[in-house]
């Protein structure tokens, strides 16, 4: 994002950037629900002006919708914590206050059922922006999450998000939308994380968010928004095997990285006895594995089309695009070093 | 540390696949491989050779044998790659990863481990289906095996954490002293191996994966991929005892009527592949019949059938591939009268038709007897599904030989050389074992 910031020529945003890590910084680290409040609010205040550009009319019109939304939900988790400073005195969890903390968060995250707005919004930012938006703009809405989560509530939530997540990318041929339900699907996974433990979420998060990082940077640096594009490109074979080896790994399919995250959560799953919702878990991401091979049909199939209008700058700096694969083969069988 | 050194054998045989004009290196690298394999103390009773994480067993040291028979022989199958020059190297790596991970998938002594390298086997057959078949239908073939397969193994990974949880143990060891005696666990650790054998509800991914595969996938998904089920439900199924003696009836059923069903739909193939595949269901259920049955011979019965149809199926893809590359069509109609142009190749047809009909002296008619005897003694009635099972697989095979070598032939045909010695080395080396290794069956067939 930095070196994004910094070769457009447009390091006027760092600030922007500065004030957006700090907020959610503000947020989770703060001692009372004011504080999380007011980091919720700096973030949504510092990430407009990352997104809007004013001589692009889609952009404007997505912040503008960014902001609706999100203040929406800002305000409705505000309410709440009124609400529960004022009338609730006990520490219980499991009540009517906490659904509608959740609710508020969850629709800050773009999860089920309040996800609409997020595949619109992903169509209409660039995708450096749709990285911000998918992994850094979820963490302060999850570690709130956990302080004050009704159990029951957040299973039928998690559900909701795996079924749309993977349901919606069915029909999809936008890149950035197809990201944006594998996004809403992998917040089911996030959201059971944090039921379970803070230190499980960060290990899930920290893989995803790697693997949507070398996926987002590939489709970045080869200017690819539509699985139309897949095809047309002079996609030379390392490049190939890369999103072959990112999409299957992000599927959660052994060889790769992707695997153990969703390994580790099944554990908990079946040792907290969710014996159905991880059979729902399971059947989900067969669909998601289904539209992410629909993505890399380009790659298994080696001969491509040569097209000379498309110049391809990416022949020389192969190191960064092998080293990416190459982590994704390997850090299952190097972690076993670590682990086992 | 004797199963390690294989490992990394194998492993520093993959850097070799990238340089130039390896590709009969690497193919060498694997027979001497294989010869040093061979060479392992071989205990029958027991786990040997057991190090860090890795163990020996009568049936992993087959298979295993088996696996890296067929990955060599694979390689020798597709010079046509080489010739031609599309991504031989990738191929060799890709061999060699699938080798790797059905080495591991068989010498693993965790469950869990098990399931990864089961699983990640996958990926490089998939690879092999779609980036080097020559059809538009392959994108599909490789969809149906995906996920028909990854269907059934996703509840396996549940049960394995499962009894992860209830045992505090994965090693495949210990199981055999615990019963976990619920339908639920059963049904979630067998189900994937039973897509895998193919059983016969599940086994459309078969067909069609072997047809639209080039010659390597064919053998390696015949020769080794469907035994890595009959390998798992060998491993799975002595922790569930009760259930199964109550449930087993089902698949048993299943399977036999399903191997009647396939056996008399190879007569309706045009596609000769397809007919191979269809039959490689229909051994293969008889297989899934014998470990179902949970006896003795049973066991015995399918373990050889499993070694011997994987020789003999790999063998009748080679043959296939050999006709497809000297006609370019795998059609009956039009591969006909080949005796006029081959009549080598028409003694390899034969051999190894005969020896996919179970007829003597190969080692599928060891298998097939012992089955025969385990499932009679289990049901009398079966004696009549297996009757017409191995009746038809006479029926198809002689059908599929006459076929193709007698008859007037395909007046379409300019040129093409007889055979060259590399083909004629290839069917030799799948029928000397097929037809050599009933001369001694002790080290197969006694377990205890």
């Amino acid at each position: 994002m930095f070196f994004f910031i910094l070769t457009n020529n447009n390091s006027n945003k760092m600030f922007f950037l500065f004030i957006l890590f700090f907020s959610t910084l503000i947020s989770i680290s703060s001692n009372s629900w004011f504080g999380c409040w007011i980091g919720l609010e700096i973030n949504l205040l510092s990430f407009i002006p990352l997104i809007s550009n004013s001589k692009n009319l889609l952009s404007v019109e997505t912040s503008l919708k960014y902001f609706l939304t999100q203040s929406l939900a800002s305000i409705n988790f505000l309410f709440m914590i009124l609400i529960k400073f004022s009338l609730l005195k006990n520490f219980d969890m499991n009540n009517i206050i906490s659904i509608m903390m959740n609710s508020s968060l969850l629709m800050k995250m773009g999860s089920a059922p309040f996800h609409f707005w997020f595949p619109n919004i992903v169509e209409g930012l660039s995708w450096m922006n749709n990285f911000m938006l998918m992994t850094w703009q979820k963490i302060s809405p999850m570690i709130l999450l956990s302080y004050y989560f009704n159990k029951n509530f957040l299973i039928f939530m998690i559900i909701m998000n795996l079924i749309i997540g993977s349901l919606g990318g069915l029909n999809q041929t936008s890149l950035r939308k197809l990201l944006a339900f594998s996004s809403i699907n992998n917040l089911g996974w996030m959201i059971f994380s944090i039921m379970i433990s803070e230190n499980l979420w960060l290990f899930y998060f920290l893989i995803y968010s790697m693997m949507i990082f070398m996926m987002i940077s590939l489709f970045f640096l080869m200017n690819m928004y539509f699985m139309n594009q897949l095809f047309i490109n002079n996609m030379n074979f390392f490049i190939k095997l890369n999103l072959l080896i990112n999409f299957l790994s992000l599927g959660g399919l052994p060889p790769f990285m992707g695997f153990m995250p969703k390994w580790i959560i099944i554990n908990f799953l079946l040792i907290n006895k969710f014996y159905f919702l991880t059979f729902i878990f399971m059947m989900t991401s067969l669909i998601i594995i289904y539209y992410y091979i629909r993505i890399i049909y380009s790659s298994f199939m080696f001969n491509y089309f040569k097209m000379k209008w498309v110049n391809l700058l990416m022949k020389n700096n192969m190191s960064l695009i092998n080293l990416s694969s190459f982590i994704s083969i390997s850090s299952m069988i190097l972690s076993t070093f670590i682990f086992m | 540390m004797m199963m390690m050194k294989f490992l990394f054998m194998m492993i520093f045989m993959i850097p070799l696949c990238f340089m130039k004009n390896m590709f009969w290196l690497v193919q060498m690298m694997l027979f001497f491989m294989m010869f040093l394999f061979m060479n392992l103390n071989l205990n029958i009773m027991c786990f040997f050779n057991m190090s860090y994480m890795f163990y020996c067993d009568i049936i992993s040291f087959g298979l295993i044998l088996l696996s890296i028979w067929i990955c060599s022989l694979m390689i020798m199958a597709s010079e046509s790659l080489f010739k031609l020059n599309f991504y031989f190297n990738f191929f060799l790596f890709n061999v060699i990863f699938l080798l790797i991970m059905l080495y591991l998938t068989f010498s693993v002594l965790n469950l869990l481990l098990f399931y990864f390298f089961f699983e990640a086997s996958l990926i490089p057959t998939l690879l092999l289906i779609i980036g080097w078949g020559y059809q538009p239908e392959r994108i599909q073939a490789g969809m149906y095996l995906l996920f028909y397969t990854l269907f059934g193994s996703l509840p396996l990974l549940m049960g394995i954490i499962y009894i992860f949880n209830d045992l505090n143990t994965m090693t495949i060891y210990f199981l055999k002293f615990f019963n976990m005696n619920m339908y639920l666990l059963y049904i979630s650790m067998i189900f994937a191996f039973l897509v895998k054998m193919p059983m016969y509800f599940v086994h459309l991914w078969l067909p069609k994966a072997h047809v639209e595969a080039p010659v390597s996938g064919s053998m390696i998904l015949a020769g080794i991929m469907l035994k890595l089920g009959g390998y798992g439900l060998l491993r799975v199924m002595i922790f569930l005892q009760e259930v199964n003696l109550k449930l087993n009836y089902i698949w048993i059923i299943i399977s036999l009527v399903g191997g009647l069903f396939i056996s008399m739909k190879c007569f309706c193939q045009v596609d000769m592949k397809s007919l191979i595949a269809y039959s490689s269901v229909a051994h293969m259920s008889m297989v899934i019949g014998g470990i179902m049955v949970m006896n003795y011979w049973g066991f015995i019965g399918s373990y050889i059938l499993m070694i011997s149809h994987g020789l003999c199926s790999s063998g009748m893809f080679c043959l296939a591939n050999i006709n497809y590359e000297r006609l370019h069509s795998r059609s009956l109609y039009i591969n006909s009268g080949m005796m006029n142009f081959m009549p080598s190749m028409s003694l390899w047809w034969f051999l190894l038709l005969s020896s996919n009909m179970a007829a003597p002296p190969s080692l599928n008619l060891l298998g097939e007897i012992s089955l025969i005897n385990s499932l009679v003694s289990w049901s009398n009635i079966s004696m009549i599904l297996l009757m017409m099972i191995s009746f038809f697989s006479a029926g198809y095979s002689l059908y599929l030989y006459s076929y193709i070598q007698h008859g007037k032939y395909f007046q379409g045909l300019y040129s093409f050389y007889v055979g060259s010695s590399r083909e004629y080395l290839l069917l030799f080396l799948h029928w000397f074992p097929l037809n050599m290794m009933i001369l001694k069956v002790d080290f197969i067939s006694i377990w205890f």
